[in-house]
Formats: structure tokens, C-alpha cells, sequence
């Protein structure tokens, strides 16, 4: 089912562009789809063979009483069967086979396009929208293909094969019919306007009841802290009586609609009857004739009555065309000039650099320093001075405004991304973990990383023995974003991926939050053991590591306000010692606990 | 189940009506096929007819068909759709009344997908699903009926394939439900899969690792066809087969019913009314697998839904729920506090303290020492435990949920507006306010002249669909929002993290004015913000470590005074 509780912008259900643009993934499958159309017109014929054999019946057999022939027709009636079940069958599956590959080819395109999108459309897009696109909207031009596309041919040629038939029985009544068709084709039109119509009123007062409640589930808290859960509620029926009434007005059209088919259909039942009837009498028209007229005429209504159905499935489906489109036409991340290194010694270098998410609203003013090979840097100052910030710029998630930064003296723009990249390994505060194994967790699935390499990586920082403990060890489930590992595994995990992957300068964002101690003790230890002779640049709030680093750097309002080492900076007693020495009187304070 | 006949019992009226259009609509259309055999036999048997009369019949049956055909739609589908709504209005009421800590455990996307997903396939059942239930039911007995009256053992010839098509549907029902289970946990992991890159997308680019996602992504995605099409083959067969087994039943009637028109057993016309009303049973039996499914979904989706309004909300008044005490003095007396499904780790550890009306408490700590969960106690977001938290000499679990929320306004840390104009959101707690009173709350706030500069004003529309704010606004937007409450307390909470100094100190003053006679707590991380209270608790790891005026704290040398210098040392460095 797919919902779209975004305000839809509803263009014409058939819109050239789209069309044009959908079409190009059926290329690829284009003998399938041939082959396709090949068995509908089987299917078809069969269908319409049917009822001539029940006409030839009564005509040649029935009628003037003669039994043996009966049995040969039967026997042709039941082949006929049996070759519309293959037929059926093989173009179901068909359609269906060629269906699904368009569609994963969909889903592996908007996918790997994801993939290469910058940080900061991630920031602007929520991620439910995105998985709607590559799920349920992808889904939604699927039901155009396998219900709509090819049964509409179908439709049109059984109706054409209809026509045909019956202008050869009897030009005359066949004629009679055909008058019907304005009738119908101006009743078919007026629907279509007022069902669309009626269908974007219903879909944009759905939308807006969706957005309702979502926000109200988002800020329930507010809600009932304000008390106003009764108006909430009364405005909530309001919004919801608005959309029944929107719903029922659709139904009100297709109610109107369908009844004026069905008169339609009783009038040429009726025509067949007067016409026909008149004709037997006069002997002009066979009684088999008549029957045979009649079935075909019940043919000839249910796909016009289908109609409706199909229009809808349309709608939606180029809905689902056009945002899908939108998110592809997306400019990927700038992969920077594909420079690659031959060696890398892993000297960083910040020079002048100004950074802002958005517009002049600066996170970084003017910060330059050096990071030699080898050396341990920590970066420490108060919430909000920058310091996250640097993390991501060193990988290019975002890029910087003015300045530059430098990697063994080249300018990080010049380098491939993901050369850069693959040379530095993050550890960030909030560990990010999937859904799988332990293992898969080390390695993100890298097939440049073999299982022993993954599991040495572990020993090495001390995750082993937690791992160890786990139901399957490494290969143990990973279920949701983590959920059952605590803070300090989560931690350790993450060291053993940066190993793992060996990167020649090594970036951590220190957690601040709470771990137990026993965990706290492990993750001194491997901290150590991984900043050992490895370049590095850390976001430091432990005391041990602040004091062990070669050079540290006081952040503060998106500013470098001091640097040295610690024995430097505290007799400076500027920023640096401030904070030091209320980080040690709150160490103290929790160790008297 | 039970749940839908509820629902279908509610209306019943309607349905009934519904039904009985239905039932006319299915009864007319049935005598159709005993016009044409009459005219039929006629023409066969006299060489004429009046062909007029049973024309006109036909197209009177037909206006009678079409006139309740309308209703049938009306009131069934008609009924659906309004079970639907009530069926949200319910939801919707019952989840307001629930507590915070639902929301915390729950998902807001499930709770969507049970308002939308949920209840669509409740109504589908109530609607689609009675229709096609009803409509089976009657073609198949008229139909039968009419069959066996005109020749039984024609009747007997005509369904011996049906033990077959009994057997097969039930059979191929059964394959293709496991198989379609299958494939919606399969669109799950898929769906699963595509959201975790997105969330994970940073640590995916910084490890350099999209092909590697990419071609896992590739595996799942072919499991997913591969799931699909196992189902196709089955569900693919299995009208068709059914068409076969319909249509040899059809050449069976033809040859037997031909012989017994040749013989004289019955009549030309009987033969054609025959294979319509055989025509008329196709349709019933590919639909029964079809109704089921539609059932059994819908009474799956009510359980759901059921569950939630089942759901008792946790923070309810109490029996003896009294009214806002007069005196807005506040009392803690040793309070331990932590939060449910925490395994009992404490938030807040042995607190007390006593505050008069009027004075202003200052909250100092650590992120997580447990400043915020001593005020979301107060406002009963959670329940403190029992005679620990009082106002007024009244245990806060005394006093009644509405006056307690309206006589406490809190300017809550991540301040949430809604998406809606700037006025409604600074009177969201008083929709009755004065147009003074909300510019006068936004003066105080802090916030009026930038307001004046925005495209309408007051009116102008903020959120996904209109102007975005900057944290600073946002949060004195909401500090607008419980100033206009006129509250007896007053609580900020880190409500003026967002903003400079410059502005912090201009809104401080103020506030000062409107303060005097009310009490206040504010929760802080700058010192300068809570200097001037009457007393100033700070916290650590939920406790109380230290207690007193700004300048006792000074001199107690300790945590508070190093901050202090910490602070000072930061507005030092000049920019």
C-alpha cells in the first residue's frame, strides 16, 4: 500500500515526459514485452473464438438436431481452453518476469544514486521520504506496468476483434452498436474530469490529515503539556470529516458513473433483442447469431467498466514517476579530480579555514594547524566550538567555504574521495551500527577485508572478549541501529573497524556519555594501543588522553584560541586551564562517589 | 474479527439497506436471462415474438438495476468510508490521553502506518469485503436455483468439475498465502535495507564502502524478485485454472444441454439461460480466495488497532483529584526517581529542597545529571513516586492533569513549534488571548522585532511549509508561548542556550518585571543565568552536591566556582 502523506502534486495523469522516460526501462526487456503482446492476441482470439462456437452450435447443430458434430465441437471448445490456460498462464508470468527486472533495475538505480548524493541533501531530506522512493513509489509504477499498460492493449484489441466479429455476422446491428459509442465515449470523458478532480481533492485532504497527525504525534509532548489535547482532537474530526466527505464524493462519481454503463449495456441488449429478434422473424438472422451477439456484447462492457479502475493506477503511478525523477535528477557528490597519491605519510594541514552549513552562519573562522605524521593531536573546547566539524570536512562530507586543507601537501579537492577517504578511519561518538553480524560490523562488508584480519582487529582493541561471550561470537545477530549492545561495546566495535581497516591517520569523536567502568578501563587501554605510532586527531573529553597527546588545540567559537602541548597550555592558565581544571574537580567528584 | 462485526453491527441500519439493494440489484439481473429464454423460445418456437415488450422489459429492469446499484454503493461502501473515520477519530482520541512514555517505546512511524494502513484495510473488509461476501452468497443460491429449475440433472453434469475446483482453491489458496506472506517480509527486509544506508550514509562515505552496500543492496533485491515471482507462478496459474475449470463445465453444458435441447428435454431458450446463469457462478468462486484474504487482513489490521485503544494511559488524576493548591511554593523530599524500563538506574538521587512562592531556583549540572527529569516530575510528564514532590503543601499526584498544566508553563530545551502561524503557536496554550497580550508575551520574549521584519508579521507561517526559524527564535517563540500562560510557575529549561549573551541578558531583564510575584525555576548552563536566584542547586549524577546563594557557592571553592571561571575564561576570549 503506499502513502503519501506529502502534498502531492498531481500533473495530468498522462504526461508525455514521463511517459517517454518510463518507457526507456522497458528497453532492456523489450522482447519479453513483445512476446507478451504476441500472447495477449492469442489469449484474445481464444476469447473471442468462444462464443462464435457456441453460435455455430445452435446454428449447425442444435437446431437442426443433429448430435454427432456436438461432440467434435465440444472437443474444439475444450482445446480452445486449454490453450487460453497456457497462454495465460506464460503471459502472466511474462508480464510478471519483466515487471519485477524493471523494477529492481528502478530500485538498483535510485539506490546507487543515494549512494553518491552529498551530506547535505541527507540533512534536508528525511529519511523515511527517500525509502518511501525506492520502495513503495517504485511498487506504485509496477501496478502500472503489470495492471495498466499491457491490459489496456489487451482491452483495445479484444473490443476492435468484438466489432469486427459482429459487423461480419450482421453489418446492420453491428452498426446499431457501434452508435452507442459517442454516447459512452462522452460519458467516459465527463467521468474522467470530475473523477480526477474528485481523486486530488481526496488525495490532498488525505495528505493534509496524515501531516496533521504526524506533527501531532511528534509534538504530543507539547500537546498535553499545554493541555490542549481537547482542541487537538476537535481539529483532528475536523480534518478527518473533511476527508470522509472528499472520499465520499469520489465515490459519489464512480456510483454515478458505472449504473450509466450498465444502461448503456441493457440498451444494446435491448437493441439485439428488438433488432435481432426481428431479423430471426424475418429470416434474415440465425438464432445462433442472436446468442452469439448477445455474449459478445457482455464481452464488450467489462473492460469499459474496468476503466475507471485503471485510471486510477495510472494517476498514482506517474505521481510516483515524477518525485522518483526528481530525486535522480539529484546532482551527485563532487568526487574531486581523481588525483591518487602514490604514498601516503599522512601530514594534515588546516590552512585559514572558514566553514558554514548555511549561508555566512560561520562554524569555523580562520582555523589553521598543522598535523604532523606520527603526532597525536587532541582538539578540546566547549559544545558548539567546531570541533565535530573538522571530522567531517577531513573526510569531505562537506566542503569548506574558504581556506583549505591539505593532505600531505595537496589540496584534499584535488584528491579522488574515495582515495581520501580509504586513508583515514572515523570513530564517531554516536556509533553507527547495521543490522547483520558482528563480523559484518567490522568489516562493513569490505571484501578487501578477510575474516582473520576482522577478528585480529577485535583481539587488538579488546573487543574480543565480548564478542566471545555473544550467542555465536562473531557471527552474532546485530539487530536494529544496536539496540542490545551497551555504550562501551558499541565503542570498542568501533575501534575494531578503524583497525581493521588500517588507515593511515586515525579520527575520533570521544564519547562523553556515561560507560561503566569495567568497559571504561578497556577502552583506555585500546585507545592507547591504537593511537600508538599512528597519526591522529582526536575530540578529547578524557583526561588521560588530553595529557597524552603530542599537541593539543583549544576550539572555541569556531576559533583556535590556543596550541601547545599540555604543560604549555596550562601554565598559559587562559581557556585551556579553566577547563582542565574543572573537568579534574568533576573527575574527582565522581570518583568520591 | 469481532472487532469488524462491532463496527458493522454499529451501522447495521445502513448495511441492512445496503444489502437489500444489493439483494434487488442481484434478483433483477438474474430475471434477465428468463426474458431472453422467453423471447428466445418464442422466436424458435412460433418464428415470432413481441419483441418490443421484452426489449422494454429489459430496459426497465435495467433503470430498476442501475437506480440501486447506486444505493448498494451508497450505503455499503458508503458505510466503509464512514467506519474509516470513526474508526481515526477513536484512535486519535485515545492516543492524546496516553503518556509520554508510550510515545518514548513506540515508533511514530508504526502509530502512522496503524492510522493509515491499519484502518484502510479495516475498511476494505467492511466495505469491498461484505460487498463481494454478499453478492457471492446470493448469485450463487439464485443462480443455483434458477439452474435446478430448469432441468436438475443438467444441473449434476454441469458441476462435476467442482470437487476439483474445491480442492484445487483450497490447496493453491493456502501456497499462495505462505508465498505472499514471504513476500511482504521480504519488501520489509528490502525496505529495512534502503533505510539503514540512508541512516548510516555518513560512516558508509567515510569508510569509502557504497559498492560494497551497493551490490548487498543487489542481493536482497534479487531474493525480492525472486520471492515475487515464486508467487506469480502459483497465483498465475491459478485463475486461469479456474477460467479452464469454469470453461469445461461450459463445454460439458454444451454438449449435454445440446442433447437435451436435440431430444426435447428442454427448451432452446432454457439452453441459453443455462450457460448465463452458469456464467453468472465464475465469478463468486475466484472471488471466494479473493474475500477471504480481504477478511483476514482486515480482521489482522483491527487486532492491531485494537491493542493500542486497549492501551491504558499511565499519568491519569486521581480520584480525588484536587484543584491548583493557592501557595505556588514547591517542596522535594527525598526524591529517587528513575525512569521505567531503565533497570532501575536512578535519575534523580535523594533529592530535597524547599522553595517559597515567589522565589527563583537555579539548576546548575552536567548534561544528564538529571536537571530536566526533576521538572518533567513536576509537570507529571512522569510520575514521581509517591509524597516526594509537593506544591503547595499538595503531593503533585494529588492535584488535577489540567489545572497543573495550566498553571505551570515550561520552555522546554528542544523547543517543538507547529507548523502553523507564529501567532497560533504562541497561543497555543491560550487560544482566547487578547492580540495585546501575545504581542506583549512576544515583547518580553524577546522576539517582537524580529517578528515585525518577518513577510506577515504575527502571521507569517513557520515550519516544513513556511519560514524556518533559527534555534534562537524557535526557542524565544516557545518562551512567548508559556509567558502568554500567565502561569503561577514558571519553569526554563536551557531555554536561552541558543541565544548570545547580549540578547540573553535584555530578555533576563525583561523578565524580571514579569517575574516578581511568580515562581520560577531555571534550568541552566550559564551561570549568568541563574547568578540572581534565590537559590541555586547544582547537580551531579542526579544528586545534590552543592546548595546555596551565588556568592556561598563562590566560596565553597567547588564545582560551581570552577564553571564559574571556566565561564569568565570563555567570554574572555574576544572575537
Amino acid at each position: 500500500m503506499t502513502y503519501h502523506w506529502e502534498e502531492e502534486k498531481l500533473g495530468a495523469a498522462y504526461d508525455a515526459a514521463i511517459m517517454r522516460r518510463l518507457l526507456t526501462y522497458v528497453k532492456p526487456y523489450t522482447k519479453l514485452f513483445i512476446l507478451c503482446f504476441g500472447l495477449i492476441v492469442v489469449i484474445t482470439l481464444c476469447e473471442l473464438t468462444l462464443p462464435y462456437l457456441t453460435k455455430i452450435a445452435i446454428d449447425q447443430y442444435i437446431r437442426p438436431g443433429q448430435l454427432g458434430g456436438l461432440y467434435l465441437l465440444a472437443a474444439i471448445f475444450v482445446g480452445i481452453l486449454v490453450i487460453r490456460l497456457i497462454a495465460s498462464f506464460a503471459q502472466v508470468y511474462l508480464l510478471q518476469l519483466s515487471g519485477q527486472k524493471i523494477m529492481r533495475d528502478m530500485r538498483t538505480q535510485i539506490f546507487d544514486h543515494l549512494m553518491r548524493l552529498p551530506t547535505k541533501f541527507f540533512d534536508k531530506n528525511p529519511v523515511g521520504r527517500l525509502v518511501t522512493r525506492a520502495t513503495n513509489d517504485v511498487a506504485a509504477i509496477n501496478e502500472m506496468y503489470a495492471s495498466v499498460l499491457v491490459y489496456l492493449f489487451k482491452d483495445v484489441f479484444l473490443v476492435l476483434g468484438i466489432f469486427i466479429i459482429m459487423l461480419q455476422l450482421n453489418w446492420q446491428l453491428g452498426l446499431l452498436i457501434l452508435v452507442l459509442a459517442p454516447i459512452i465515449a462522452y460519458a467516459t470523458w465527463e467521468f474522467r474530469k470530475r473523477a480526477r478532480d474528485a481523486y486530488r481533492d481526496f488525495r490532498r485532504k488525505l495528505a493534509k490529515l496524515n501531516a496533521y497527525m504526524q506533527e501531532s504525534l511528534s509534538g504530543m509532548r507539547i500537546i498535553q503539556l499545554f493541555a490542549q489535547e481537547e482542541r487537538s482532537y476537535k481539529t483532528f474530526q475536523s480534518i478527518n470529516q473533511e476527508e470522509y466527505e472528499a472520499n465520499m464524493r469520489q465515490l459519489m462519481v464512480f456510483a454515478i458513473y458505472q449504473p450509466i454503463i450498465h444502461m448503456m449495456s441493457a440498451i444494446a441488449v435491448a437493441l439485439i433483442i428488438w433488432y435481432g429478434g426481428g431479423g430471426v422473424i424475418q429470416g434474415f438472422f440465425t438464432l445462433g447469431s442472436l446468442v452469439a451477439f448477445l455474449n459478445y456484447v457482455e464481452m464488450l462492457f467489462a473492460p469499459i467498466r474496468d476503466l475507471a479502475e485503471k485510471y486510477n493506477i495510472l494517476q498514482g503511478a506517474m505521481a510516483s514517476a515524477e518525485r522518483i525523477f526528481m530525486l535522480l535528477d539529484e546532482k551527485p557528490e563532487d568526487r574531486g579530480k581523481g588525483r591518487i597519491l602514490p604514498s601516503v605519510q599522512g601530514r594534515i594541514e588546516f590552512r585559514d579555514v572558514w566553514f558554514a552549513y548555511e549561508d555566512e552562519d560561520w562554524v569555523l573562522r580562520g582555523v589553521s594547524f598543522t598535523v604532523e605524521p606520527g603526532e597525536r593531536v587532541a582538539i578540546v573546547g566547549p559544545t558548539g566550538s567546531g570541533k565535530t566539524t573538522i571530522i567531517s570536512l577531513l573526510t569531505r562530507l562537506y566542503d569548506i567555504q574558504k581556506g583549505q586543507i591539505l593532505l600531505d601537501g595537496v589540496d584534499i579537492r584535488e584528491l579522488d574521495v574515495q582515495f581520501l577517504r580509504s586513508q583515514m578511519a572515523v570513530v564517531l561518538q554516536d556509533v553507527f551500527l547495521f543490522s547483520g553480524d558482528v563480523l559484518g560490523n567490522i568489516t562493513l562488508q569490505s571484501d578487501k577485508i578477510a575474516r582473520e584480519r576482522a577478528i585480529e582487529a577485535a583481539r587488538f582493541v579488546q573487543a574480543s572478549s565480548f564478542i566471545e561471550q555473544l550467542p555465536n561470537g562473531y557471527d552474532a545477530e546485530v539487530k536494529e541501529r544496536g539496540a542490545t549492545l551497551s555504550v562501551g561495546q558499541r565503542q570498542l566495535l568501533a575501534f575494531a573497524r578503524a583497525v581493521a581497516f588500517d588507515p593511515k591517520i586515525l579520527i575520533l569523536d570521544e564519547a562523553t556519555a556515561n560507560i561503566d567502568s569495567q568497559t571504561e578501563s578497556l577502552i583506555q587501554e585500546s585507545l592507547r594501543k591504537i593511537l600508538r605510532g599512528r597519526t591522529s586527531i582526536t575530540i578529547a573529553h578524557r583526561l588521560s588522553t588530553i595529557r597524552e597527546s603530542d599537541k593539543i588545540i583549544v576550539l572555541h567559537k569556531g576559533v583556535v584560541v590556543e596550541q601547545g602541548t599540555h604543560e604549555e597550555l596550562l601554565a598559559r592558565k587562559g581557556l585551556y586551564h579553566a577547563l582542565y581544571t574543572l573537568q579534574f574537580a568533576e573527575t574527582e567528584a565522581v570518583k568520591a562517589e | 474479527m469481532r472487532g469488524i462485526l462491532h463496527y458493522l453491527w454499529l451501522y447495521r441500519a445502513r448495511i441492512f439497506l445496503g444489502l437489500v439493494a444489493l439483494f434487488i440489484v442481484d434478483g433483477a439481473q438474474l430475471v434477465v436471462p428468463l426474458i431472453i429464454r422467453a423471447a428466445i423460445d418464442e422466436l424458435a418456437q412460433t418464428g415470432t415474438a413481441q419483441l418490443v415488450l421484452y426489449a422494454g422489459y429489459i430496459l426497465g429492469i435495467a433503470a430498476v438495476v442501475a437506480v440501486f446499484r447506486f444505493f448498494w454503493r451508497y450505503f455499503i461502501f458508503g458505510t466503509s468510508r464512514m467506519i474509516r473515520r470513526d474508526l481515526r477519530d477513536r484512535l486519535y482520541a485515545h492516543l492524546v490521553k496516553l503518556s509520554p512514555n508510550f510515545f518514548a517505546n513506540t515508533k511514530t512511524g508504526d502509530l502512522m502506518a496503524h492510522a493509515t494502513n491499519d484502518v484502510e484495510a479495516v475498511q476494505f473488509a467492511c466495505g469491498l469485503g461484505v460487498l463481494a461476501l454478499a453478492d457471492a452468497i446470493i448469485m450463487v443460491s439464485f443462480s443455483l436455483a434458477a439452474m435446478l429449475s430448469i432441468n436438475w440433472q443438467l444441473v449434476l453434469y454441469a458441476f462435476t468439475p467442482l470437487p476439483l475446483v474445491t480442492v484445487f482453491v483450497v490447496v493453491v489458496g493456502r501456497m499462495i498465502h505462505r508465498r505472499f506472506m514471504a513476500v511482504q517480509e521480504a519488501f520489509s527486509l528490502l525496505t529495512e535495507k534502503v533505510r539503514e544506508a540512508i541512516s548510516g550514509v555518513r560512516v558508509i562515505k567515510s569508510f569509502a564502502q557504497e559498492m560494497g552496500f551497493s551490490k548487498d543492496f543487489g542481493r536482497t533485491n534479487e531474493f525480492f524478485i525472486e520471492k515475487n515471482l515464486s508467487l506469480v507462478r502459483v497465483q498465475g496459474f491459478f485463475e486461469p485454472m479456474i477460467a479452464l475449470l469454469a470453461g469445461l463445465s461450459s463445454a460439458i453444458v454444451l454438449l449435454v444441454g445440446g442433447q437435451k435441447v436435440i431430444s426435447g428435454a428442454i427448451s432452446l431458450g432454457d439452453f441459453v439461460a443455462f450457460t448465463s446463469y452458469l456464467g453468472m457462478l465464475t465469478w463468486p468462486m475466484m472471488a471466494l480466495g479473493f474475500v477471504i484474504n480481504l477478511m483476514q487482513r482486515g480482521a489482522a489490521s483491527m487486532e492491531r488497532i485494537e491493542k493500542i485503544l486497549r492501551t491504558e494511559p499511565e499519568i491519569t488524576d486521581a480520584p480525588d483529584a484536587q484543584p491548583f493548591p493557592q501557595e505556588a511554593s514547591l517542596e522535594c523530599r527525598r526524591l529517587t526517581f528513575s525512569y521505567p524500563q531503565t533497570n532501575g538506574r536512578p535519575v534523580l538521587r535523594d533529592v530535597s529542597f524547599s522553595l517559597e512562592e515567589g522565589q527563583k531556583l537555579g539548576i546548575v549540572g552536567l548534561t544528564g545529571s538529571g536537571k530536566s527529569t526533576l521538572v518533567h516530575l513536576l509537570l507529571r510528564v512522569f510520575d514521581p513516586p509517591e509524597e516526594t514532590l509537593f506544591i503547595g503543601g499538595v503531593d503533585v499526584r494529588k492535584i488535577r492533569l489540567s489545572e497543573l498544566r495550566r498553571a505551570i508553563a515550561l520552555v522546554p530545551q528542544d523547543p517543538f513549534l507547529f507548523s502553523t502561524t507564529i501567532r497560533e503557536n504562541i497561543a497555543f496554550g491560550r487560544p482566547t488571548a487578547s492580540e495585546e497580550e501575545i504581542i506583549e508575551a512576544a515583547r518580553i520574549a524577546g522576539i517582537y522585532d524580529e517578528i515585525l521584519e518577518f513577510p506577515n508579521g504575527l502571521d507569517t507561517v513557520v515550519g516544513e511549509r513556511g519560514v524556518s526559524l533559527s534555534g534562537g527564535q524557535k526557542q524565544r517563540v516557545a518562551m512567548a508561548r508559556a509567558l502568554l500562560l500567565n502561569p503561577k510557575i514558571l519553569i526554563f529549561d536551557d531555554a536561552l542556550s541558543a541565544v548570545d549573551a547580549e540578547k540573553e541578558e535584555e530578555i533576563l531583564r525583561n523578565l524580571r518585571e514579569f517575574m516578581k510575584l511568580k515562581t520560577a525555576i531555571v534550568i541552566a548552563h550559564r551561570i549568568s543565568a541563574v547568578k540572581d536566584s534565590d537559590l541555586i542547586l547544582v547537580f551531579d549524577q542526579g544528586r545534590i552536591v552543592e546548595r546555596g546563594r551565588h556568592d556561598e557557592l563562590l566560596a565553597l571553592d567547588g564545582i560551581y566556582a570552577r564553571l564559574y571561571e571556566l565561564q569568565q575564561a570563555e567570554e574572555a576570549v574576544k572575537l
